[in-house]
């Protein structure tokens, strides 16, 4: 008798404690897969990217800074995890593949520094770098086109600021908003430019 | 007459000990001499494989960032080993330019920047003052397989850098012109390093 007297009041329970468990699994469920279709990194992998020799400008950057920005940018796409393959410039392999942005590099300003006076004064002799970085399909169309600057301050030798720049580079087209879109209507309408 | 006998004898050892004196001095400045003659034959000569300390940057094939070891230039290939670890290599031929370049660095790593910062009244600032180093820098660009171009730097002792351009091109490494001007900036750039 006492087992059917409080059998309801269980079943009501256990009900309840059932819907206050689901309801927020729902809500995850939603918030992830809102995440999911929303984020620009399922349609950007479907893209390579080839990534091109410094263009200097006419700049005194000396050639190991060149090299330093090309290699250091090749590290930190590949880091980003946006691209399905990053190519070098040159590389045959990407010639095939019909989903290709290059990403073109021009060194606008260049700011050569000190890591002794860094040492000294603390204030001055930093190594400032600022790049135009462009993103184009196959066809020329620009995808992105941003200025990064990319500087060492304190600590650490002059070429860090290449590593520091490369990261700002990939950090820019991870985070730009219409990389996502313009990857994802086939790169057809005109990039954003800023 | 003790003192003459004494006297004598005295000068006959100063005598010794002068002619000793002279034959020493002329067999060390000989051998002053002969030794920059070695080592400038040493390393003019083609056939030993040329082998130095170098700190390798970034960008070599596998070679890990940053590392102490040994470049090497082989019969066809430069090798870049550290210590222990297996080479890396490339063929020389796939070699397409060579830049040089030199860098003023502060010694003494991580633990001495931060020794510096613990100095009191600025003392930290006065080390760093002197305690630089002028490096030679090695950027060479290269082609792999699927030709796709490559950059590495390595970082020398001052003046063997052209050393090891002159072997590369000794192993048949064109370089192109605007390495004389790649020359002038990094000269350029440790006149901007010593200001």
């Amino acid at each position: 008798m006492k087992t059917n007297k409080y059998g309801p009041f269980v079943g009501r329970v256990a009900a309840l404690i059932a819907m206050a468990f689901a309801l927020p699994c729902g809500l995850l469920g939603q918030t992830a897969s809102v995440r999911s279709s929303g984020g620009s990194g399922t349609s950007a992998t479907q893209w390579s990217v080839q990534v091109d020799q410094i263009d200097a400008n006419n700049l005194d950057l000396s050639y190991s800074f060149q090299i330093a920005i090309y290699e250091n940018l090749l590290v930190e796409l590949n880091k980003t995890k946006q691209f399905q393959q990053v190519f070098r410039d040159g590389d045959r392999r990407a010639r095939e593949l019909p989903k290709l942005l290059v990403l073109k590099t021009t060194v606008e300003q260049y700011t050569p520094g000190s890591e002794t006076r860094r040492a000294v004064t603390t204030v001055s002799g930093a190594t400032k770098l600022t790049v135009r970085s462009q993103l184009f399909t196959r066809e020329g169309k620009v995808v992105l086109e941003r200025t990064v600057a990319g500087n060492v301050r304190f600590f650490g030798s002059n070429l860090r600021a290449t590593h520091n720049l490369a990261r700002n580079v990939a950090k820019t087209i991870r985070q730009s908003p219409s990389l996502g879109s313009a990857v994802a209507f086939g790169a057809t309408q005109a990039g954003f430019r800023g | 007459m003790d003192r003459l006998v004494v006297s004598r004898s005295f000068s006959k050892t100063y005598h010794l000990d002068r002619r000793h004196a002279l034959w020493l001095s002329t067999v060390l400045l000989c051998c002053s001499l002969t030794a920059p003659a070695q080592k400038t034959t040493e390393l003019g000569n083609t056939s030993v494989p040329l082998s130095t300390r170098a700190t390798h940057l970034l960008g070599f094939a596998r070679a890990r960032n940053n590392s102490d070891g040994i470049l090497s230039v082989q019969a066809d290939s430069l090798q870049f080993q550290q210590n222990g670890k297996p080479g890396a290599q490339v063929k020389i031929s796939s070699v397409r330019d060579v830049f040089l370049g030199s860098e003023s660095k502060q010694v003494g790593g991580l633990p001495m920047t931060l020794g510096k910062a613990a100095a009191p009244f600025g003392g930290g600032r006065v080390v760093s003052l002197f305690a630089h180093k002028k490096y030679d820098t090695v950027s060479l660009e290269y082609v792999d397989a699927d030709g796709g171009i490559h950059g590495a730097i390595f970082q020398l002792k001052k003046g063997q850098s052209e050393i090891v351009k002159n072997e590369l091109m000794a192993h048949g490494v064109t370089i192109s012109s605007h390495h004389v001007q790649s020359a002038k900036q990094g000269a350029a750039e440790v006149g901007h390093e010593d200001k």
